[in-house]
């Protein structure tokens, strides 16, 4: 396989990820880079940006989006004033299909009017709500400053002006129960959105839980079995480990990470992949600041994986998807070689957990549940 | 040399004492040693002997003494390890004397190890001589001692030395009670030879050097001597004394104690208790021996770094080398790899080897938890030897499983009698006998089986007693018992590594616990997994290790897939570590927990 250099003029669409740093408060399960802003902090982040935006398209070019995602951290901790900087920033250096899925994350308590009806003037088409939980005990236990009636409101204030809507709903919370979980899908659904994407609460290293014992929660199969079975009686296909969506919804801007697609990280945190090369930022903004402000680039980490890494890497990402590994396109890019290397890995499993077609190398709903195991040997 | 004007002696005595400490300040007393050149015990030549303050090897030395009358006497002193699994050392060191140097703590009085050495020498017919030791402790109470002695052991202890070896007080009247009360030697230099070689050690440029103790005839350089015991000659490079350096004289005569050396290239071929004579005219009979003495205790020594398993042997050849009690064999552990199956006397040799293993020849090794040898009575009537689980078979051929026993005897203060005697009997020990010592001490003597001995009983015993115990045992031979071998299955499949042999009340107790833990240490796997403590057929427990219903990643944040990329991949790497066995795979941890391994840092 031969690699350009990721900082040389490129050409055709990619993906652009935009990294809000900053929540109202932090939530003590995440490790995500995000902190409170302090005062004068998000103006320094949204010059740097500014700047780490012209680095790039001083080097690639002006690139044509085919997706777009402005995710955190809260994008709506930001004022109107700095969102109308933002969109501008991203405008003024980037082209958009005329299709382009632009997708915004949104806290239930911060979503006002405002906020939707400047991006409905943009070009947002979808709106990513951190419902996470429709049950207001269980939003205080984890640490989330919103309420349930807030949630329910957002949603539908989203859906009002024409988004297509995911909620994120997290499952095996502490105490909660299967019948718990089960309501919550059915308002999620209830309510009209297009997009589910369920968590398992996991507690991430580096996050305030992390010294929890983790025993005292739930162990969540059955909750995300039943989701399995559900959600689809409802049209809302498992078309990603994670996710599941009504026909014409899924999220093409997740779809381009499992496909190995390209896509540009922005801002500290942020992760990104161009031309064979995956990078993340600092998570730092003062770190991210002095690099941006020397003139370099933000990544402060990166790789080039080999191409046999890389062809493990492709079977692990297209097996969170339901299609999963596209047998043609996958031997022409790592080799047939490297496709029977993952049917053998495959065989080592019992057979209700995977299917090879003559098109498709893909996981069974069963075999999703144990995905990670699965990976474990592929990867 | 004039018989009449030698005197060997040993100093027995029982654990801290302070036998070695008196014979330190008998060395300075004779100038053997010069005071300025006295390291703190002297004979204690090993640095793990100094720093635990045990002596391990038996070290003669070879002191002139003139007494208060004028007469100039040679007085040999054998020195001699005081814990229980030395006891063999110390029986040869008192075959090669006339007399003994009885100490006793003057606080603390008469412990276990003062019984078993004082009944060895009497039964060597040795003339004891009781000395309490430490009178310059406010504790101490010489009266009462003197009576302990005097009932216990049966000995006239009225007359007893009062020492102090820390100041030297009475250390002199020490040296002329030797000379008054020990009988000379007997013997006739015109006899054939007849040396006892009472231990052997070996020397980098000498080859085995024996220590001899001459009964009649003369051993000189140059001389051919045979080695009964394998009937061998060999002809004399050497002979000395020790002042306590080993010094060459031209001869060594009847009485005398001494050291040769012979061009014998192992310590195998110098038996310890065997009689040298002269090649040319042969004593008719060897003196009397030792009973050979053979390990009781067993654990499997192996490398912290795999490919270590050559220094690790060599380490253990050397070892035996001055060790003939160490015996080893390869062995292969799951969990561990190869390593060898090692033979020890008793707890302490065996910590000893581990130490001087890691001390004396760098070997950084781990120690799987001790156990005892068994016999197994075949239906055909045989009998074969189980030194680990797997050497068990298939429980249809077995007549009968004997197990070592011990006689144990526990000294201690009365009000601890209930506490000692509830854990013997936990320990399925066999009541033998209650004696008082005195109105305030007591001793229970019990029978119980080894393997139970060398499970935790030293420390269950300190805890019980507040550490005021002590206790010396006897091997006395097997006996039958229910003992059954308990197998862990998993999925069905007998591991090796995790069967353990054990009394038939104790298996569900045990497997219980074995199983119990195992379903923690195993993670879930793709299926269920039983886990089975099973004897032969029969399974006795059961739980299962559930299978993975549910393990997908968490939110994948923002596209960093080289996050969870990595993440899988330490995941994996974990599993590499990891034994399969048939479709299980069980972490290292596992088999570790269950061997009760130890390494040879911790300390």
């Amino acid at each position: 396989m031969t690699r350009r250099n990721p900082f040389e003029p490129r050409e055709g669409a990619l993906s652009l990820y935009v990294h809000v740093p900053f929540c109202a408060s932090k939530c003590p399960y995440c490790a995500f880079e995000s902190t409170v802003p302090r005062r004068g902090e998000v103006e320094l982040w949204l010059r740097l940006l500014q700047k780490e935006l012209d680095w790039w398209t001083n080097r690639i070019g002006r690139p044509l989006l085919d997706t777009c995602y402005i995710g955190g951290g809260t994008p709506t901790v930001l004022d109107l004033s700095v969102w109308r900087e933002l969109i501008s920033a991203i405008e003024s250096r980037f082209d958009f299909k005329d299709d382009a899925e632009v997708t915004v994350e949104a806290n239930p308590n911060s979503l006002e009017r405002p906020y939707l009806a400047m991006w409905r003037e943009w070009r947002v088409t979808r709106v990513s709500i951190g419902v996470q939980s429709f049950d207001d005990a269980a939003l205080a236990k984890i640490g989330r400053i919103h309420s349930a009636e807030e949630a329910r409101f957002a949603v539908k204030s989203a859906l009002d002006f024409g988004f297509s809507v995911n909620a994120d709903l997290m499952f095996a919370l502490p105490n909660q129960t299967f019948r718990d979980w089960a309501l919550n899908m059915r308002e999620a659904v209830s309510l009209g959105v297009r997009h589910i994407s369920l968590y398992q609460l996991s507690i991430e290293p580096g996050s305030a839980w992390a010294k929890m014992s983790a025993d005292s929660l739930p162990e969540g199969a059955d909750m995300y079995r039943w989701a399995q079975r559900y959600m689809p009686s409802k049209g809302f296909a498992q078309y990603e480990i994670a996710n599941f969506s009504l026909s014409g919804h899924q999220s093409r801007h997740n779809i381009n990470y499992w496909r190995e697609g390209e896509y540009l990280g922005a801002g500290p945190g942020a992760a990104g992949y161009l031309a064979g090369w995956r990078y993340k930022n600092s998570g730092s903004l003062k770190e991210y600041g002095r690099l941006i402000d020397g003139g370099r680039c933000a990544a402060v980490s990166g790789e080039r994986l080999t191409d046999a890494a890389l062809a493990r890497e492709a079977s692990v990402l297209a097996l969170r998807m339901a299609e999963g590994i596209d047998i043609a396109e996958y031997e022409s890019r790592y080799g047939a070689e490297a496709r029977e290397s993952v049917c053998r890995v495959l065989r080592g499993f019992p057979q209700d957990l995977y299917e090879i077609t003559d098109k498709n190398i893909r996981l069974t709903a069963k075999g999703m549940r144990i995905a990670n195991l699965i990976w474990q040997e592929l990867v | 040399m004039i018989l009449d004007n030698i005197r060997n002696f040993s100093i027995i005595a029982h654990v801290d004492h302070g036998k070695s400490t008196l014979a330190d300040r008998l060395l300075e007393a004779t100038g053997t040693v010069e005071s300025r050149n006295m390291k703190a015990q002297l004979l204690d030549m090993l640095d793990l002997e100094r720093e635990r303050g045990i002596t391990i090897k038996l070290v003669p030395v070879r002191m002139n003494y003139r007494s208060k009358d004028g007469r100039d006497y040679v007085l040999n002193l054998i020195d001699t390890p005081g814990h229980v699994d030395f006891t063999y050392e110390v029986s040869r060191s008192l075959a090669a004397c006339e007399g003994a140097v009885l100490v006793v703590d003057a606080a603390q009085g008469v412990e276990a190890q003062t019984v078993a050495n004082s009944y060895l020498a009497t039964d060597l017919d040795l003339e004891l001589i009781p000395v309490l030791n430490k009178i310059d402790l406010p504790a101490a109470h010489p009266d009462r001692v003197k009576k302990e002695i005097e009932e216990i052991i049966g000995i006239n202890a009225q007359d007893a030395v009062l020492v102090s070896a820390k100041t030297g007080e009475g250390v002199s009247d020490v040296l002329e009670r030797v000379v008054r009360d020990v009988p000379p030697p007997s013997g006739d230099a015109d006899h054939p030879l007849q040396a006892l070689i009472f231990d052997s050690v070996y020397d980098n440029y000498r080859g085995v050097i024996c220590y001899v103790r001459v009964f009649n005839g003369t051993l000189r350089k140059g001389q051919s001597v045979r080695f009964m015991a394998t009937g061998r000659d060999y002809e004399i490079d050497e002979v000395g004394v020790f002042r306590p350096e080993m010094e060459g004289v031209d001869v060594l005569g009847p009485g005398e104690v001494g050291y040769f050396s012979a061009g014998v290239k192992s310590v195998k071929e110098a038996h310890v208790g065997d009689t040298v004579t002269d090649s040319s005219n042969p004593a008719k009979t060897p003196l009397p021996g030792y009973r050979k003495v053979k390990p009781v205790v067993f654990c499997g020594f192996y490398p912290v770094e795999r490919e270590n398993i050559n220094q690790l042997r060599e380490a253990l050849e050397k070892l035996q080398i001055n060790d003939s009690a160490i015996s080893f064999e390869p062995e292969n552990s799951v969990a561990l790899g190869f390593g060898f199956r090692c033979g020890f006397l008793g707890l302490l040799h065996m910590e000893i080897s581990k130490e001087r293993l890691s001390r004396e020849f760098g070997v950084d090794l781990v120690a799987t938890a001790p156990n005892v040898v068994y016999q197994i009575v075949l239906t055909d009537g045989s009998v074969a030897e189980a030194h680990r689980p797997s050497d068990f078979p298939d429980p249809s051929r077995i007549e009968e499983v004997r197990e070592p026993y011990i006689k144990l005897s526990i000294f201690m203060p009365d009000q601890f009698v209930g506490a000692v005697m509830q854990l013997c009997q936990e320990k399925r020990g066999t009541y033998v006998g209650m004696d008082y010592l005195t109105p305030e001490r007591v001793r229970l003597t019990y029978e119980m089986p080894l393997a139970e001995f060398i499970l935790d009983f030293h420390d269950r015993l300190k805890s019980c007693t507040r550490g005021y115990a002590s206790l010396d045992y006897d091997h006395i031979g097997f006996k039958a018992g229910r003992l059954v071998k308990v197998d862990v299955l998993l999925q069905e499949e007998p591991v090796d590594a995790f069967s353990f042999i054990c009394h038939e009340e104790q298996a569900y107790h045990r497997g219980h616990a074995v199983v119990g833990r195992l379903k923690e240490l195993i993670p879930r796997q793709q299926f269920e997994v039983p886990i089975q403590a099973a004897i032969g057929k029969k399974v006795i427990v059961r739980m299962n290790v559930k299978a993975v219903r549910k393990d997908v990643l968490a939110k994948c944040y923002g596209g960093d897939v080289t996050r969870k990329r990595k993440l899988l991949e330490k995941q994996k790497e974990g599993k590499k570590r990891m034994k399969q066995i048939g479709r299980v795979a069980v972490p290292q941890e596992a088999f570790l927990a269950f061997m009760d391994v130890t390494k040879s840092d911790d300390r």
